[in-house]
């Protein structure tokens, strides 16, 4: 065998072994979240920890007898749309006005904000939101989040806006588009699975996000995953519950992403619109 | 229709002026062409005609209209871009028709004005695909489209065959000729390639450093070029040009010492400058039987046409191209003697590249 087939197929084989040792990584606690939620509760923190065991659905039960999941599951929905709908609304302007005029600051002061710890904004926020009886809202909720929506909206559409040809927005100028009939009818077509990958990352990160929640809401707007806190008690955690509440919550975000992950690979990648 | 007229036009970016100071008058129903190197300003000139570049200083007037900050859509003008600029989500049909039906167009007009121009361009089997379903030549031919059923008062083109291969250039190239005598609409056109220039313009513009070099017909601009960039720039191969002195009542060819024959109007010229450039395009080469009153050169390399051949050589401590009858068939190495045809030689300014009249 020549040289040239024997690195062939070492890089192959390290490739599988990289890819197995990536899968295992991510997919272990995921695995492991959902087999603890069909553990009887003694089972759960067992060590080692049991592989073979009788798959109960008893922290389903106390899941949904002792927190008004339904509820909170709305909460969570109403808070997430909300605050997607909000960064589609600011983003997708933002991301076209940034690609237009090429003043990239706007965005990267977003993108600033992103990555700052959410701590951060807490204090302010509930400051000024119990200042004007906010605290508690779906409103303060949504708007909080959209802290985390909005950068996503703008960063993962720039590129694409930025993929469309200079001349075909000109070409619509010439015809007599106003800019915001370029954005309308030209781009936004153009750029319509980038919308759609931006909306999902969105609605993912808006879903998943704990904080805010935690401190913003209240009894009757508590979302999911700050409800989900409430397994985790000072002298004892029900992890049986929690594992329950974790696997859930966990639900949308993956068959949203496994509904949609050909067209989320395509819409990441979306660098040019071919004519 | 309308005439474009440019005054005192100044554009610039940031300290870095493209176009100085630039005065220009086309009129109505006129085809002109700006033509000029890379980064001449042609495209920054039309795009400013266009709208989608801002005026520094200067006026400009599309018919009896001041249109400095008048919006692209409101200045009636239509453009064909280099990459044509289609809309690639809609269908060839909705391409041509999205510009009516912003300004609100009855539909029935507007389906009449589109299959009119279909027509008129051969795309009628067209007009339900989307741009990608179609080759290069055929989305010209929509950009070109898109920009007739506007029915503007100017057409404006931004080096619309670039992208196209040879053949189908020369094709697009004649149509649009024809469309332009059909249409009768002002039409400005920029290119880079001086063949497109001198086939269909009325007038072209020649253009460098954002001035105006010449602006002529292009007879005029072949045969009397004003100064040396012109000259060199307009002609394919392109001009040939040696430094020349006179001594000894004769015109020298002052790098190689050898004497050039020239008729009696341009040795008068050049005996009044003393020193010049002269310039002899390589189609203005005559073959002489003997070397009496011509140069001879050693030919170093043959390029055969067909129609005619190109010869290379060394003259005057450069390369030199003259054009000869195929029917000659030179040979690398072979001894030929070339004479410039009377009345076809140029003479320009050492100094500066102005001719010398």
């Amino acid at each position: 065998m020549s040289d040239a087939a024997n690195t062939d197929r070492w890089i192959r084989w390290l490739n599988t072994v990289q890819l197995v040792l990536a899968g295992l990584l991510i997919m272990a606690p995921t695995v492991w979240m959902v087999l603890s939620s069909f553990k009887p509760s003694f089972e759960v923190t067992a060590y080692p920890p049991t592989l073979v065991f009788s798959p109960t659905l008893e922290n389903y039960v106390e899941l949904t007898r002792t927190t008004p999941f339904l509820s909170y599951a709305l909460n969570s929905l109403i808070v997430t749309l909300g605050s997607t709908a909000l960064g589609l609304l600011f983003g997708i302007p933002a991301a076209f006005a940034v690609s237009w005029t090429r003043i990239s600051w706007p965005a990267i002061l977003t993108l600033a904000a992103r990555m700052a710890p959410g701590t951060l904004f807490l204090l302010p926020w509930y400051v000024m939101f119990r200042q004007i009886g906010m605290i508690g809202s779906y409103t303060a909720l949504i708007l909080s989040h959209a802290v985390i929506t909005l950068p996503i909206v703008i960063w993962v559409l720039l590129p694409s806006f930025d993929g469309i040809p200079r001349s075909v927005f000109e070409a619509a100028q010439v015809d007599g588009c106003s800019v915001t009939r370029i954005l309308w009818r030209i781009a936004l077509p153009l750029v319509a699975s980038g919308v759609a990958v931006s909306a999902i990352l969105a609605f993912v990160f808006s879903w998943n996000y704990f904080l805010f929640a935690l401190v913003l809401s209240n009894g009757d707007t508590k979302t999911l995953i700050a409800a989900a806190f409430n397994f985790i008690g000072e002298g004892s955690t029900q992890w049986g519950a929690l594992m329950a509440a974790a696997t859930l919550i966990a639900l949308p975000p993956l068959v949203l992403a496994a509904l949609v992950q050909r067209w989320l690979v395509s819409g990441l990648t979306l660098g040019a619109v071919k004519g | 229709m309308a005439s474009i007229s440019i005054r005192n036009l100044v554009k610039r970016y940031g300290n870095f002026t493209v176009i100085p100071d630039l005065n220009l008058e086309i009129a109505d129903h006129e085809f002109v062409v700006f033509v000029g190197p890379s980064g001449c300003g042609k495209s920054t000139l039309l795009r400013i005609i266009a709208g989608l570049e801002p005026i520094s200083s200067g006026d400009l007037y599309i018919g009896d209209k001041r249109v400095n900050g008048v919006q692209p859509a409101q200045r009636d003008i239509a453009m064909v871009f280099q990459d044509y600029a289609l809309y690639p989500h809609m269908k060839v049909y909705d391409n041509m028709s999205f510009a009516l039906e912003l300004r609100g167009t009855p539909k029935a007009e507007i389906d009449a004005r589109v299959k009119r121009a279909a027509a008129l361009l051969h795309i009628e089997s067209y007009l339900e695909r989307k741009p990608k379903e179609l080759s290069g030549g055929q989305r010209q031919r929509v950009a070109m489209g898109r920009a007739i059923v506007r029915n503007p008062k100017a057409f404006l083109f931004d080096e619309p065959l670039s992208n196209l291969d040879a053949k189908l250039r020369g094709q697009v190239r004649a149509e649009i000729k024809a469309l332009s005598q059909e249409l009768k609409t002002t039409m400005v056109f920029v290119t880079h390639d001086q063949i497109e220039a001198m086939t269909m313009a009325d007038r072209i513009v020649v253009l460098q450093s954002g001035t105006i070099q010449q602006y002529d017909t292009p007879e005029t601009i072949y045969e009397r070029p004003t100064n040396q960039f012109v000259a060199g720039f307009i002609g394919s191969p392109a001009m040939n040009f040696f430094p020349v002195e006179w001594r000894q009542e004769r015109a020298i060819l002052s790098q190689a010492g050898r004497m050039v024959p020239l008729d009696g109007e341009t040795a008068a010229r050049l005996s009044r400058a003393g020193n010049a450039v002269l310039g002899i395009r390589p189609e203005h080469f005559a073959v002489a039987s003997d070397s009496a009153d011509s140069i001879a050169i050693d030919v170093k390399l043959v390029e055969p046409l067909g129609s005619d051949t190109l010869i290379h050589f060394d003259l005057a401590g450069g390369s030199a191209i003259a054009r000869v009858d195929p029917a000659l068939r030179p040979k690398v190495g072979d001894r030929i003697n070339l004479y410039p045809q009377p009345g076809k030689t140029h003479l320009f300014d050492a100094s500066n590249g102005q001719v010398l009249w």
